[in-house]
């Protein structure tokens, strides 16, 4: 008999499993509105969820998620943090042509205690310091080398960079968490932990151009819903929110005549 | 008849189950050819990758061997109070996630957590550098080697100390004579299991450690870095991986099949009994 109730035991158990394994599909095909898949560079964790909360997101450097759109991951919007990266999948015949969406500048975070001493960015040249950047090829990382390149600060700062990370996040985290002196993030990830992080300016003539790309993944199942997304992302309101969450007006307003 | 019906089924789940995990490592090894895979090893990323492994799971390794040994023979022979939670605590970072142990190491050993402002006191500043890879491979890969170590002191014949004891060794010269010889087979397949699992490292690395070439990027890290700049070189990184792990768990294997144990106990292995 005990012999019985654990191989009636085990059967159940194996049918549970299987149940769960199915379930989960049949329960977001019976959603009211199918919720679409957005890709979102991580510096836009904050703002996509405040202009539409009904959609799944997946955030992380736009490198890494061009990289799984590459492989077939099924996203249905791509949003990154520069122009490149969609642009090079719209070639490749995997979305749509990209469209400037917002824009961004960089600026520098040092811990609340700044123990290290940074007042200006010729400060991160100091020995010792210990500065967090995002690697080569995810976009932050990419506009850090420009700064660093348009001041000629390159190897100077490099020789004091303790670690490169795989999104902006990740170098606002251990800068916030005062593991690193100093770290270079978008001024809007900086406005998300007020309480942790001093803001130092990167001078504006250095700055790079940083515009964030939006654009339909050609594989996806939904472009109806994927097309009002990116609609929505463009609109008035939510060109308002990012406005609210510190990204700059997607078309630059035009130059004084200098 | 009946019973021929339940020996297929049997088969073919086990054949569905071998072809699920041999599936990934086949995907890998299908994706690059041969040549492909050699050429990318002389990529610096991959090369400075392999050498912050290894020297850091060399170093984490011999941390493990030197302090863990001593630690298992006395959770093995003594029994005290407190003795289970000892247990626990020696086999927790086994169930912890590994991003876990990256938060609980920061706020230990990062420059503000508990520790931090001592160690600040001395000039000593772990996260970034490849002393925290080390300890992070350490704390995560230490209790295979403990578990299996105790697991193997356990199952020494105890008539055999006493002996040792009665004819007037000293117990660190049975430790040593009678003891360490008796475990060897045990205490090298832990450690191969150890090594294995610390090659593999990569949540607490991250946390802790953080990635930079040449000092904290070890290979896990480098196959993340790189995976959207050039999947080629991924995939040769895992290949590499794949084969040094394959043979350190043959080397396992081996080990445990030299473990000679008088009373013929079996070692446990991860909960997988092992005869010997």
């Amino acid at each position: 008999m005990p012999i019985r109730r654990s191989r009636l035991a085990f059967l159940s158990a194996t049918a549970a499993a299987l149940c769960l394994l199915v379930l989960p599909a049949g329960g977001a095909a019976s959603a009211k509105r199918a919720q679409i898949t957005v890709y979102a560079a991580a510096s836009l964790t904050n703002v996509f969820p405040a202009i539409d909360s009904q959609e799944k997101y997946s955030f992380g450097g736009s490198n890494t998620l061009a990289a799984q759109i590459t492989q077939g991951a099924p996203a249905d919007v791509f949003a990154s943090a520069n122009m490149t990266l969609p642009t090079q999948l719209f070639q490749k015949g995997l979305c749509s042509k990209p469209i400037v969406f917002t824009r961004n500048r960089l600026v520098i975070v040092v811990p609340k205690a700044n123990s290290a001493g940074i007042h200006d960015i010729y400060d991160l040249t100091k020995p010792g310091v210990k500065i967090d950047i995002a690697a080569k090829g995810v976009p932050v990382g990419n506009y850090t080398l420009q700064i660093l390149k348009n001041m000629n600060l390159t190897a100077a700062v490099l020789k004091n960079v303790v670690s490169q990370e795989t999104d902006v996040r990740e170098v606002l985290a251990k800068v916030a968490l005062g593991e690193a002196d100093a770290g270079f993030v978008y001024s809007t990830d900086a406005k998300t932990v007020p309480g942790k992080v001093t803001v130092i300016k990167v001078p504006a003539w250095a700055q790079p151009k940083v515009q964030y790309g939006i654009c339909v993944v050609s594989k996806s199942g939904d472009k109806t819903d994927a097309k009002a997304f990116v609609k929505r992302v463009l609109s008035k309101s939510g060109q308002k929110k990012l406005h609210n969450y510190g990204f700059l007006a997607r078309v630059k307003p035009s130059p004084k005549k200098r | 008849m009946r019973r021929t019906i339940g020996y297929c089924l049997f088969v073919a789940v086990a054949v569905l189950t071998l072809a699920f995990l041999l599936l990934p490592i086949v995907g890998i090894f299908v994706h690059t050819s041969p040549g492909k895979l050699l050429g990318q090893l002389s990529n610096p990323v991959v090369k400075d990758a392999f050498v912050v492994t290894l020297k850091t799971s060399l170093i984490a390794q011999a941390l493990i061997l030197l302090f863990g040994t001593p630690t298992a023979y006395l959770l093995a022979t003594r029994r005290f109070t407190g003795h289970s939670v000892a247990i626990t605590l020696v086999e927790l970072p086994l169930v912890l996630p590994p991003a876990v142990a990256g938060v609980g190491l920061l706020a230990a050993l990062g420059r503000n957590g508990l520790l931090g402002s001592s160690l600040d006191a001395f000039g000593i500043s772990l996260p970034f550098t490849q002393t925290a890879v080390t300890i992070a491979v350490a704390y995560v890969a230490s209790p295979l080697y403990i578990r299996q170590a105790i697991a193997s002191f356990e199952a020494t014949d105890p008539h055999l100390t006493a002996a040792s004891r009665t004819l007037g060794a000293g117990p660190v010269r049975t430790f040593f004579r009678v003891v360490l010889p008796l475990a060897r087979g045990g205490l090298i397949a832990g450690l191969a299991l150890s090594f294995a699992r610390g090659l593999g490292e990569f949540g607490a690395t991250i946390m802790f450690a953080g990635s930079l070439q040449r000092v904290t990027q070890t290979l896990p890290l480098a196959i993340y870095a790189e995976f959207d700049v050039n999947f080629d070189t991924t995939l040769a990184m895992s290949g590499v991986l794949i084969l040094i792990s394959a043979l350190l768990l043959l080397t396992l294997r081996i080990a445990l099949s030299w473990q000679r144990s008088p009373s013929s106990r079996s070692t446990s292995l991860l909960g997988l009994s092992t005869s010997t």
